[in-house]
């Protein structure tokens, strides 16, 4: 285990050390998914260029649309406490950020490298894909927006060149109907546990009490964080009693592709998969009930 | 007692540890934390199959390679075996390797990323051959033997062994036949443990090194000083004498740390290099080559009448050695003794195996076989009380044995606590609300366990301020137990706790010890330090009837003080004066357990037959469980435990809370899963000790019922409290959700989807 050790002090500098290194180098940012993975020999870059020097990479802003742009080297921790999520229609990016983990990694740990990561069981994937993210990425050829569906490819695999950096993820403005979401999570412990199943949902409704847009997505249920459209059309369009909040609960199972593993059998991740989406479903509807949405 | 106050003044107080200052200030020095000028880096190869013959081990390759100073393997060492009940354990593969996990060579170089490297650079060649990977399977006609020589092994002349049976041991007494024929019910359940490490903070460590004469030396976290010396010197081949153990400091060991575990890889790096060499275990190799709980598979009959007492109970215990011995036995047997539970039984017959496969050797965690053998009978109790429609707790205190009873072994109960335990346990949990609400439980479970005995020596010096230094062999392992010893030596010598000093845990200068294991350190340790104190009283008395010309009755320790007649001497005016005209204050003490009576004919094979001074327990909890998602929340914990009496509260309620701790991680997320002989998550990612959001509050009961040999009456303290919960999670989940889990962990998959996937 042996590398170079880049700290770059500019965005500029950052990327032309990646552009220089290609696939040889690795960014680091709180390191959490990084370093476990080349001490276990997963990885073994040659150069590791670390971003905490490089300026304006962290930090959670408004933007001019109204929309929200988070830095891609602000913690979990900051995300969970900032006061943009602490309740209304995107309050389940806290609530996913606020289980990855435990205090430690959360204080270290980022939003960019848990997107980066690209784990199928990573907990702020589905909150951002309810949420409608957009990853910002620069690159030798300048910025540009994907939607964090398309950028998703697979298990560690993004849409990201080897040298982009994700500068930021974006969130659009809510929308102009009463909006909700949350997230929620199923493991064997309370803390530092990776998700068994994972599940965010937003809910948007009109005045007459129809769905305007709906998002699901789940986490650890297939190669990529699952966004299950079967499961939203199920619901646009329509009012969301009961019985079509149990009908996209079992779309979203059914759209599932778990894996039997040591955490938990497919039958198991299958079943969570539908009880959770139920869930979170309900959770959004109960939220708007309560004037909690946006 | 004769010179002492009458008084308590410093047993019984919640005092602070005398080990407390140096860890929570991060001085301490654990073995993990011992380094020597010089010193090399060891690591070990094992084995990635679990059953293969050795068709190639060539070190050549990685000889060579820069920074490595040496390699050892079979044929570098002598041919012998060892093994606390069985001598079944080479220090690496011969022939063939027995478990994934199991040392094939070891390396020392300049840099542990050096000796990993040059493992890997060693050329190991298997053939493999069919392997056993349940103690069922084992036992098969035509399973493949781990250990064809078995015949040849020197063992515990106790143990009936054959083939894949390690060893098999029974109790019975009463006509099991008429009682299960006169019946009102019959109850049959099977039910399945699995592999738990011991989960202790610091991974096992040691650093040898040899000195020009011969003498070894070696720092590390044993729990057992002495056997590890005695070990030692037998997989050296030279005399006891030149092997010294030194524990600097323990960062936990349950049991995992009982037997030897780096300590001998060290030890020969060392002599192979002439360097010191510090070898420390992987997380990695913490979960695929240390001493996890065994898993068993209990299987138990009882009969019952109308009123639901206990008429017969049948069981067999299945308990998985893995491919060696090692406590085995021991625990295998044991397990009867809990599946008995504190329950008058007229009429038993209970059998126990012990069995070889082709999985990590594993060891005895903390109460070695109580937390499997409970979950099965008390499990099975909520079971008899839900079929009759009793209550549990009603059921349970019908059935308990009282003062006089017999035990198992026919050997009389004193002290017996356990229907006051489950009073207090089930008042504290408000029993009679057992389902406060839809998905939520209340559960209780009991039982007993042994203060293991041993003995004890230690000397104890008084210095010219008045001050005692306790020298001990004992390990203290975090427990607070030596703090417990100093406290008895404090009170019998009319010192205050901070007048005292704890030394040791070298097997050069210290007394014997027969080690931190069996809840017995603060027991035997204070029993031996109230004879040293005895006789240091006699001397100070006759010191004091010396210099005042009163006779030596006329005097008692008090305060830091020799005082009678009127007069009041300072301990250490004739501390001083001794030394100077006698030779100074000093005493030792030595204490044994005498081996409790019993009655042989209900015992075959038995290595354990009685518990020493048994303690009583009874465990309450309140949970809910998630319907959707099977997650179980546990709001509220009470244990009452019989400790005898309490000497020191505080630290006796850290047990209670670490055990609690531990036996949650049993009951609900804990186990070394393999598939196929091979260990899927040896991380501690996947491995699922409960974080502090999983553990809830705990509270805790001291029941002080005194045994008659402990000091002051304290019966063990340590091991009880993992004991119980998993059967009383168990039971609060069945009564939470109407389901039933016979298998640990009781995993929120099984709760919802039932076992079996
Ligand atoms: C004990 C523990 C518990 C954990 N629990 C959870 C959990 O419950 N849920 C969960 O989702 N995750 C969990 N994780 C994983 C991890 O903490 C998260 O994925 C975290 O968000 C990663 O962020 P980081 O800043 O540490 O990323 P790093 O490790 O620094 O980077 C991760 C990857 O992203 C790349 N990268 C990082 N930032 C950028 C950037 N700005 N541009 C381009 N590439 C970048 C890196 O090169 C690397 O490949 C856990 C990790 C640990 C150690």
């Amino acid at each position: 285990m042996s590398f170079a050790l880049h700290r770059p002090t500019s965005l500029a500098a950052a990327l032309a050390l990646a552009a220089r290194h290609g696939a040889a180098a690795r960014f680091l940012a709180g390191g959490t998914d990084l370093v476990i993975q080349i001490r276990r020999g997963r990885l073994a870059p040659a150069h590791v260029i670390d971003l905490s020097a490089v300026p304006g990479l962290a930090g959670i802003a408004g933007t001019p649309e109204g929309g929200l742009r988070i830095g891609a080297l602000t913690t979990l921790k900051a995300i969970e406490r900032h006061p943009a999520f602490a309740g209304g229609a995107r309050r389940a990016l806290a609530e996913a950020a606020r289980v990855v983990g435990g205090h430690q990694v959360r204080n270290v740990g980022t939003l960019g490298g848990n997107v980066v990561n690209a784990s199928p069981a990573a907990d702020t994937l589905p909150a951002l894909l309810a949420l409608d993210a957009e990853a910002e990425l620069v690159g030798p050829g300048g910025t540009r927006r994907v939607p964090l569906d398309a950028f998703l490819l697979g298990p560690g695999r993004t849409d990201r060149a080897p040298e982009e950096v994700l500068t930021a993820i974006r969130l659009p403005p809510p929308p102009s109907a009463a909006s909700a979401s949350a997230f929620l999570k199923a493991g064997r412990r309370k803390a530092m546990e990776i998700s068994v199943v994972c599940a965010a949902a937003r809910l948007d409704l009109g005045a007459d009490g129809r769905c305007v847009a709906a998002r699901l997505a789940l986490g650890a249920v297939a190669p990529t964080t699952l966004r299950v459209r079967a499961a939203e059309a199920l619901l646009e369009g329509h009012v969301p009693d009961a019985g079509r909040l149990a009908a996209a609960a079992a779309a979203a199972a059914a759209a599932t592709r778990p894996l039997d593993d040591v955490r938990a059998s497919a039958r198991f991740r299958r079943h969570l998969a539908g009880v959770l989406a139920g869930r979170a479903l309900a959770a959004c509807l109960g939220r708007m009930g309560n004037g909690e949405a946006a | 007692m004769d010179g002492v106050a009458t008084e308590r003044r410093v047993v019984g107080r919640r005092l602070p540890r005398l080990d407390g200052a140096g860890k929570v200030t991060g001085r301490m020095v654990y073995a993990a934390d011992f380094a020597l000028p010089g010193m090399l880096h060891g690591k070990v190869l094992r084995s990635p199959l679990p059953h293969a013959r050795i068709r190639r081990l060539d070190v050549a390759a990685a000889r060579a390679m820069a920074g490595v100073r040496g390699i050892v393997t079979a044929a570098d060492v002598p041919a012998v075996r060892y093994g606390t009940a069985v001598r079944d354990t080479p220090v690496f593969a011969t022939d063939r390797v027995l478990f994934q996990g199991q040392a094939v060579a070891a390396v020392a170089a300049t840099t542990p990323e050096i000796a990993e490297a040059a493992c890997r650079a060693i050329a190991l060649e298997l053939d493999p051959l069919p392997a056993v990977f349940d103690a069922e399977a084992a036992l098969a006609p035509d399973a493949p033997l781990l250990h064809p020589d078995w015949a040849s092994y020197a063992a515990l002349p106790v143990l009936a062994r054959e083939g894949n049976i390690a060893a098999r041991a029974r109790m019975r007494h009463g006509d099991v036949e008429a009682a299960f024929a006169s019946a009102h019910r019959i109850y049959e359940h099977r039910f399945a443990t699995p592999l738990q490490h011991p989960g202790y903070t610091e991974p096992r460590a040691a650093v040898a090194a040899w000195e020009g004469d011969g003498r070894l030396t070696v720092w590390c976290n044993t729990q057992l000083p002495f056997d590890m010396q005695a070990v030692l010197a037998e997989i050296l081949d030279i005399p006891s004498g030149r092997v010294r153990v030194v524990v600097p400091g323990i960062g936990g060991g349950f049991g995992g740390k009982l037997r030897v575990g780096v300590e001998h890889y060290a030890a020969l790096l060392a002599r192979r290099t002439g360097r010191p060499v510090k070898v420390m275990t992987t997380t990695e190799e913490e979960l695929t080559a240390a001493y996890p709980r065994q898993a068993t598979t209990i299987t138990l009959r009882t009969a019952v009448d109308r009123e639901g007492r206990l008429l017969a109970r049948q069981g067999r215990v299945l308990l998985e050695c893995g491919a060696f011995a090692n406590s085995g036995p021991g625990s295998a047997a044991i397990c009867m003794q809990i599946l008995v539970g504190p329950y008058r039984t007229p009429a038993l017959d209970l059998e126990s195996l012990a069995v070889y496969t082709n999985r990590v050797a594993a060891g005895s965690f903390r109460a070695p076989a109580g937390p499997m053998a409970n979950f099965a009978v008390e499990s099975q109790m909520d079971i008899i009380a839900e079929d009759l429609g009793m209550d549990p707790l009603d059921l349970r205190l019908r059935n308990v044995v009282r003062e006089g009873d017999l035990g198992p072994a026919g050997e009389a109960l004193a002290g017996v606590s356990v229907a006051e335990c489950l009073e207090r346990a089930a008042e504290a949990i408000g029993w009679r609300e057992r389902r406060p609400a839809p998905n939520r439980g209340k559960g209780l479970a009991c039982s007993w366990w042994m203060t293991t005995g041993g003995s004890s020596g230690v000397f104890v010096r008084l210095a010219p301020d008045g001050t005692a230094t306790l020298v001990s062999g004992a390990v203290e392992i975090g427990t607070g137990a030596l703090t417990g010893a100093a406290q008895v030596l404090a009170e019998e010598l009319g010192l205050e706790l901070e007048d005292v000093r704890v030394a040791g845990a070298d097997t050069r200068d210290a007394p014997f010890d027969y080690g931190a294991q069996g809840s017995r350190t603060a027991f035997s340790v204070g029993n031996a330090a109230r004879v040293a104190a005895a006789e240091l009283r006699r001397q100070l008395c006759a010191l004091a009837a010396r210099r005042t010309g009163l006779p030596q009755e006329a005097f008692r320790l008090e305060r830091r003080a020799v005082v009678g007649g009127g007069h009041r001497i300072p301990i250490a005016d004739l501390a001083r004066e001794s030394q100077l005209s006698g030779g100074g204050l000093i005493a030792h003490g030595t204490y044994i357990n005498p081996a409790p009576p019993y009655d042989p004919t209900r015992v075959e094979n038995h290595p354990l037959p009685v518990f020493n001074a048994p303690s009583f327990h009874a465990h309450a909890v309140d949970l809910s469980v998630d319907p959707g998602t099977g997650e179980v929340t546990i709001h509220d914990y009470v244990v009452a435990q019989d400790v005898g009496f309490a000497i020191n509260p505080t630290w006796i309620e850290g047990q209670i809370e670490g055990g609690v701790a531990q036996g949650i991680g049993e009951a609900l997320s804990e186990e070394i899963v393999y598939r196929e002989g091979r260990v899927l998550n040896a991380n501690l990612t996947d491995y699922k000790m409960p974080t502090a959001q999983d553990v809830p509050r705990v509270r805790s009961i001291l029941v002080e019922c005194p045994s008659a040999a402990g000091p002051y009456g304290a019966k063990g303290v340590g091991e009880p409290p993992c004991i119980e919960p998993p059967a009383a999670i168990a039971n609060a989940i069945a009564a939470a959700t109407g389901r039933r889990v016979f298998s640990l962990p009781m995993t929120a998959e099984k709760i919802v989807l039932g076992e079996g996937g």
